[in-house]
């Protein structure tokens, strides 16, 4: 589960795509997203991961773009099957394996070079409800927390004599209630003191809070927009209006 | 001075309990003091302090009589964004009471709220950053800082908003010995600096003994003990109340009792203050 979170979880990085303006990943994201459903050919798709995989080069995130990849490749395995049976057309299966890897792939970009900060500037963006937008801010904000309580409770109860890794799957299953109850036990109690945290803080105080960041866009985020965009153009052009390219 | 803070009469009981967690309690603060708060775990400690900064009655319900007020205007009567500019609050577990991914949009998080312009948040923060020297943390997420430096980030979080009165609820509870005896000392400058009135509870007497003007004890949600901190722990009753007694007072009261501790002039609290009167004897 940890490793499969790596490939969703922003960790710092400093090249140019981390520096874009999160309004200017979130679109690339998207166009990506929808490109890959423009795509009707092995080829194309093909290419499209391949500027995928390159963009997750520049942006010194292709170790763990890759890591995303493989993981989802086992789901996508699953999809081929599925789809062989069913259609019994190979190239429409391995086209559709394709597509769920690059997909998982064109937001994956997005999460792992955007910082959690970042994402609730996008939100806040959309005019969510300020509450909204909190309570995905703290649900973030305290995934290392919980974790760290998660680890610490493990090793309580086991030094109590609890045996985790025993018996069958459910045996297993059922080994994880005295992890959980206390590990919910504590949250409830933080949710409530962190309530009370808010209210000394004055939250809620005034209908439109003023923020103490703001995201301008630069020459480098209208530059990178128009890119993607006219890159865009092309390719949903020659995927959806010409022939599907195929392997010459 | 004005009272920052008047307490009077004030008895408060849980919905669900049998008993008053604060009886007929009474207390007066100038403005500028330092005073420590003290008494057995579940003595009504906490519960007086959330009736300072308005959360009783404002957010938890209950039997409530007498008055709490905060610059002369009573608690009840004031809505919570006007309490949170007055009243800071520092809580027992730091973790708790940050909330964003950077240390500075944490400390702006109380100013973001009550809509505070940009270019005076950006000062204010500033500033509550240069007074608890963490200027170098700003960009850090807070799971890369230690519990001291969290404790820190809090407390600037509170400070930016100017609070004139500021509750620390066990500040050193989580704290290593060094950390604590410095965050003692930031108490000390920042009264002096800004004139903040201070209320600290704190079972660890030792550390604030030497900074505090006045200690009062609770025991059973009342108050049983009030003075300067050398007034009250040289009295007997205090160790009987559950107050941890420095030991150097102790060192003191038992020389006293046999008589050859007089040379050992006024009352001491800290060790360098023992330290002295040994030696001035000895001279």
């Amino acid at each position: 589960m940890m490793w499969l979170s790596g490939g969703f979880i922003f960790r710092r990085g400093d090249s140019f795509y981390h520096r874009l303006d999160p309004r200017a990943k979130l679109l690339n994201s998207v166009l990506m997203f929808v490109t890959t459903l423009l795509a009707r050919s092995i080829f194309e798709m093909v290419l499209v991961i391949v500027f995928m995989v390159g963009l997750s080069a520049a942006a010194t995130v292709l170790k763990r773009v890759a890591r995303t990849m493989a993981f989802t490749a086992l789901f996508s395995g699953f999809i081929f099957v599925v789809n062989v049976l069913f259609t019994r057309d190979l190239e429409t299966s391995v086209l559709y394996a394709i597509r769920f890897i690059a997909i998982v792939v064109s937001t994956s970009i997005f999460f792992i070079t955007t910082s959690p900060d970042e994402l609730e500037q996008v939100m806040k963006m959309f005019r969510l409800p300020r509450d909204v937008v909190f309570a995905f801010v703290t649900a973030v904000r305290f995934i290392p927390v919980m974790m760290l309580d998660t680890i610490q409770i493990m090793d309580a109860q086991k030094s109590r004599g609890l045996e985790l890794e025993k018996g069958n799957l459910i045996r297993r299953v059922r080994n994880m209630i005295p992890i959980l109850i206390p590990l919910v036990v504590n949250s409830v109690v933080r949710s409530g003191e962190l309530a009370e945290a808010m209210e000394a803080r004055a939250y809620g105080a005034v209908p439109r809070p003023t923020s103490l960041l703001v995201y301008r866009a630069r020459r480098a985020d209208v530059g990178v927009v128009c890119a993607a965009v006219a890159l865009f153009a092309i390719a949903a052009y020659s995927f959806y209006f010409v022939v599907p390219v195929r392997f010459p | 001075m004005a009272d920052i803070l008047k307490v009077e009469g004030l008895s408060f009981r849980y919905p669900d309990s049998p008993k008053n967690a604060v009886s007929d309690f009474e207390l007066s603060i100038p403005e500028g003091e330092i005073v420590v708060l003290a008494g057995p775990s579940g003595c009504g400690k906490s519960t007086l302090l959330r009736t300072v900064n308005g959360l009783i009655p404002h957010m938890y319900g209950g039997e409530y009589s007498g008055d709490v007020l905060v610059a002369g205007s009573s608690v009840k009567r004031s809505s919570m964004r006007d309490l949170a500019q007055t009243v800071g609050f520092l809580f027992q577990n730091p973790e708790n009471q940050i909330f964003m991914f950077s240390v500075e949009r944490d400390v702006a998080f109380g100013l973001e709220n009550l809509g505070v312009p940009r270019e005076e948040m950006r000062a204010r923060v500033d500033e509550a950053l240069r007074l608890l020297r963490i200027g170098d943390l700003a960009q850090r997420a807070p799971h890369e800082l230690s519990d001291g430096q969290k404790q820190r980030v809090a407390l600037a979080g509170v400070l930016a908003m100017r609070p004139k009165l500021v509750i620390l609820d066990e500040p050193t509870s989580l704290l290593d010995p060094k950390t604590a005896s410095e965050l003692v000392a930031l108490v000390a400058r920042l009264r002096k600096e800004l004139g903040t009135t201070f209320v600290v509870v704190e079972h660890r007497l030792d550390l604030l003994v030497g900074v505090a003007d006045r200690l009062v004890v609770m025991d059973g949600g009342r108050k049983v003990l009030e003075g300067t901190p050398r007034d009250v722990l040289f009295r007997d009753e205090a160790e009987a109340h559950g107050v941890a007694v420095p030991a150097v007072t102790k060192v003191q009261k038992l020389l006293a009792e046999r008589e050859t501790g007089r040379a050992a002039a006024g009352r001491l609290l800290t060790p360098s203050g023992l330290a002295s009167a040994v030696e001035g004897r000895q001279a």
